[in-house]
């Protein structure tokens, strides 16, 4: 989180963490799709020719003043794919709130699994603890036809009972509720620690 | 000092002063005057934009400079690959008709200048390294007192509304 005094800023990040494919640059881009564009910047994303993640997407929003703060937000996405973990961890740098975006298809739950490990670590690698940090989870691709039960998402994921979602991210259902939770999460975290 | 306070689940939260912010903007404008820069920002390693000068209009600053801490953070990376103990302390991309020139400032800043090809690296060079020493020492003043309560009880349920009507 970063204070600006001078101009009454405050700058957020918030990052969307997940395997690859779960939907992590799909929930950025109906963001971006639905914003007013006075709300909103550029949508970058740095993707291969296969339009694949490589780095990540980023945007930023604001949502006007508030008690003559200005509020902005600035999402990221990370690349899902296994080999890009360094990248991964270089865009967690100051991060304030994570979205966790898995997989519902059931052959995806080791994936959901294995990076979200791989988050657990990163955190850790710099100073930070996932248990008390904030963070929610999304549920994507909950249309799908086979999906898993979010009773076995639940046991297998959520093991700090964070908030969680339910979504289709290519229909934006469940994407602001996210994105509004994770936010609030963020500022509560900072109340209680002025 | 600039205030940076660790949070209970690590996290940092950087706090910027009005002088501090000041001072910055002055540097800034001064290395823009004696450079010819195209463009100068100031920003954190989380790649949060601090301040800018120079022509700025045409340019998406704030996703340069969210490029431009990924650029510095994937070098760090890189540094450790190949085995160089520091972190590469300034990065140059050359181009046909702009370059721009990378350094940071202290662990959690960095400074990006943007310049045509007609004005030459080592006068960059020479006057960004002054500019990084000053802007150090800026960083240093003292924060005044300020009200910490910025973001109070009233504040997060008038984002939560804010927040839905942007939803909308």
């Amino acid at each position: 989180m970063f204070i600006n005094w001078a101009l009454q800023e405050i700058n957020l990040k918030i990052v969307y963490y997940g395997p690859g494919m779960s939907g992590k640059t799909t929930n950025l881009e109906y963001i971006h799709s639905k914003l007013d564009p006075s709300l909103k910047g550029d949508l970058v994303s740095l993707k291969t020719k296969e339009d694949r993640t490589i780095f990540f997407d980023f945007m930023q929003i604001e949502v006007g003043r508030i008690k003559g703060k200005k509020p902005k937000f600035n999402l990221y996405t990370v690349p899902g794919q296994v080999y890009y973990a360094s990248s991964r961890k270089v865009i967690l740098n100051g991060v304030d709130g994570i979205v966790f975006v898995a997989d519902s298809q059931p052959h995806r739950m080791e994936a959901n699994i294995e990076t979200l490990l791989d988050l657990e670590q990163n955190l850790k690698q710099d100073g930070q603890d996932l248990e008390k940090f904030p963070w929610v989870i999304q549920y994507n691709k909950r249309d799908l036809p086979g999906a898993e039960s979010i009773d076995e998402l639940q046991k297998r994921l959520n093991f700090f009972g964070v908030p969680y979602f339910e979504g289709v991210a290519v229909r934006g259902d469940g994407v602001f509720n996210t994105l509004k939770s994770v936010i609030n999460l963020v500022v509560q975290n900072v109340q209680s620690q002025l | 000092m600039v205030q940076t306070r660790k949070l209970k689940d690590g996290s940092r939260q950087v706090i910027l002063n009005g002088k501090q912010y000041e001072a910055i903007t002055k540097i800034l404008s001064e290395l823009a005057t004696k450079t010819k820069a195209s463009a100068i920002l100031f920003a954190d390693m989380s790649g949060q934009l601090i301040s800018q000068r120079g022509k700025t209009e045409d340019m998406n600053t704030t996703v340069l400079s969210a490029l431009a801490a990924s650029d510095f953070a994937a070098t760090a990376e890189m540094a450790k690959l190949v085995g160089e103990e520091a972190k590469f302390k300034l990065l140059f991309h050359e181009g046909d008709k702009r370059n721009v020139y990378l350094s940071n400032v202290g662990d959690d800043f960095f400074l990006v200048v943007v310049f045509d090809v007609s004005v030459t690296l080592g006068l960059i060079r020479i006057y960004t390294k002054k500019a990084i020493e000053d802007l150090a020492n800026a960083l240093l003043v003292n924060n005044e007192e300020e009200d910490n309560n910025m973001i109070d009880e009233d504040f997060s349920t008038l984002l939560g509304n804010a927040l839905d009507d942007s939803f909308k």
